[in-house]
């Protein structure tokens, strides 16, 4: 590993080349209760992975695992190429925002850093340019010296995630840092995480229950249901293994729908609906086995039909292809 | 919000942590978790308390030997046993709340995920309960002083109540803080806590009156509290040497050796999210 700013990561690393995570049929049982069972997945330097599945599912778990919280039942991991039998190794190169996370409200926000910061075996000197710059780093600078406890509920997430990147971590674990902020506040959190992932190549495991949010920051998505891993991959890729039915609305002027849907006839499995409120538009949808992967390319035929035949598409979107439809899918239980 | 997203440039935690862990990870602890507790207001309450509850008794105690009603050795011994008694009550106080306390706050995950192991977390709470032990005794000093002036015991006496008073914080502190490893809540660890000094405390307020057979005698020296406030007692009433009645310090000593081994052995078990669970 060698996209260290300050040697940290290189010190910090282990025999390991870009694999930073690598869990392997981890299982937590409380007594006869099962709270993860075989979850595995791995993850990348410079991957943000969101850890998704409804409340209960196994997240916090997961993460209280990696970071040697919790001991497994069975099953093995490594970060940054320290296997879980290491647990002081890993404890050096993580970082960790926790769920619902606690601060000494007596304290400021540059005390409580520096408190960490020395526990990382920085000096005093050290420990208070770093939580300056910390501090700076996730907009709090000001704040430095206030108490804890007039802190906004968006400043003291965003001071937690500061306190993760004390020891500058290679994989830095936030559970559910938007939970209970406003949308500004959630868009300043995101910023946050995706320059960690970017300028500090680290790798960021994310829980949260914001799909969109996730569908756009993350690389990578592991959707937990019932303590196990119901799909792992890209967005992409979750979204195709979920099957989701597609559907589409097609848009087209309104002296061209009778030639669209002649045009559109030629596909055998596609059914083609006009809208009694939107004469201009099309709805579009894939018979019964053609879902998933076979119905984006019935979709994709369908729409360069159009367009070969000379036809404006004035609008074209695709539902139902989004990782909360997959997310969905793939919880329905807990939804139902 | 502008983000600076260059990376710190002061020097390589990995570099230092070993030497955090291995020489100072305790101290940290215990000089932030000794700041907490006198910043936050809860060591001072403690104190003003402590020194309410210690100048009415020694205007009673001054009263009393004013009007010959006590001897001036007495009052001192009084007052000390007062001073051991109550500085270890609050010590145990602050030591029951150190790791439930901080379970309920919230505040553990984020010292679990820290390099610093659990026995220099434990080390360094323990330190910082005695820090009340400590200062309860500075506040004693001028109490001590005012009773003992003529009778040339005041440093004997003060000597005496800090060796003593330190060896009874030292055990019956890692037995709060071993209470507040396996309950459930800060309540529930610090109520266990009170409950088991006042059960210690008891046998020392017994009328002098009773009948005191080898029954009673057992009963004081296998209670450290009483036995170690019997030791004073030796010491400053009955004017023994200190290596006359070393035997009552016997308990007082194996309850400092067991609790404070307990708490290093068991400590990587205690120190963790949820007592009862094998977190690790």
């Amino acid at each position: 590993m060698t996209l260290s700013h300050s040697g940290v990561y290189k010190d910090q690393a282990g025999p390991m080349t870009s694999m930073t995570v690598e869990a392997m049929r981890l299982t937590k049982h409380y007594g006869g209760r099962s709270a993860v069972e075989d979850v595995s997945f791995t993850a990348s330097q410079g991957d943000i992975v969101g850890l998704l599945g409804p409340n209960g599912a196994g997240k916090t778990t997961t993460i209280r695992l990696l970071t040697t919280v919790l001991v497994p039942t069975s099953g093995e991991f490594s970060i940054a190429g320290h296997p879980s039998t290491s647990p002081n190794e890993i404890r050096r190169c993580v970082g960790v925002l926790p769920e619902s996370s606690g601060y000494p409200a007596y304290q400021t926000g540059g005390e409580y850093l520096r408190f960490f910061a020395r526990l990382y075996g920085l000096s005093r000197r050290n420990a208070r340019s770093l939580a300056a710059e910390l501090l700076a780093t996730v907009g709090l600078a000001d704040r430095a010296g206030s108490p804890i406890s007039t802190y906004s509920r968006g400043m003291r997430q965003r001071l937690g995630i500061a306190r993760a990147l004390v020891n500058d971590p290679i994989v830095v674990f936030l559970d559910e840092p938007t939970l209970g902020l406003d949308p500004a506040g959630q868009a300043q959190v995101l910023d946050i995480i995706r320059t960690i992932a970017k300028s500090r190549a680290a790798t960021v495991v994310l829980s949260t229950h914001l799909l969109p949010e996730v569908e756009d920051v993350c690389s990578k998505v592991v959707i937990l249901h019932h303590g196990r891993v119901a799909v792992a991959g890209s967005v992409g890729e979750v979204i195709s293994t979920a099957l989701i039915e597609q559907s589409a609305e097609l848009r087209v002027p309104l002296d061209m729908v009778e030639r669209a849907r002649n045009v559109l006839a030629g596909f055998p499995n596609l059914n083609v609906d006009q809208l009694a409120e939107q004469p201009d538009v099309l709805s579009l949808s894939v018979d019964g086995a053609g879902t998933g992967a076979g119905s984006s390319e019935v979709m994709n035929a369908a729409l360069a039909a159009i367009t070969a035949a000379g036809i404006p598409v004035l609008h074209f979107e695709l539902e139902g292809a989004r990782l909360s439809g997959a997310f969905f899918k793939m919880t329905s239980e807990a939804v139902a | 919000m502008t983000l600076q997203v260059a990376p710190p440039d002061v020097g390589t935690p990995q570099d230092s942590c070993v030497t955090t862990e291995r020489r100072s990870g305790w101290l940290v602890v215990a000089e932030q978790e000794s700041r907490d507790l006198w910043t936050s207001g809860r060591g001072l309450i403690l104190l003003f308390l402590f020194s309410i509850l210690l100048s009415a008794v020694t205007y009673l105690t001054s009263t009393n030997q004013a009007l010959n009603f006590l001897e001036q050795r007495e009052s001192v011994n009084l007052v000390l046993q007062l001073a051991v008694a109550v500085g270890v009550l609050v010590t145990l106080v602050v030591s029951a709340d150190g790791i439930s306390g901080e379970r309920e706050r919230g505040t553990l995950e984020s010292l679990l995920i820290t390099p610093v192991s659990r026995r220099s977390i434990i080390a360094g709470k323990l330190i910082a309960a005695l820090t009340m032990w400590f200062a309860t005794f500075l506040v004693t000093v001028p109490y001590v002083w005012v009773l003992a002036r003529g009778v040339g015991i005041l440093g004997e006496a003060l000597a005496l109540g800090f060796c003593v008073g330190t060896l009874v914080a030292v055990g019956l502190g890692s037995i709060g803080l071993l209470i507040s490893g396996v309950c459930n809540s800060n309540k529930t660890s610090i109520a266990a806590s009170i409950f088991l000094l006042l059960i210690l405390f008891a046998p020392t307020q017994l009328p002098s009156g009773l009948p005191q057979g080898w029954f009673f005698e057992v009963l004081l020296r296998a209670n450290p509290i009483a036995s170690a406030l019997a030791y004073i007692s030796s010491m400053l009433v009955e004017g023994h040497s200190w290596s006359q009645d070393l035997s009552y310090l016997i308990t007082p000593l194996l309850t400092a050796i067991i609790a404070g081994g307990a708490l290093v052995l068991a400590g990587p078990r205690l120190v963790r999210l949820t007592p009862g669970v094998n977190a690790g």
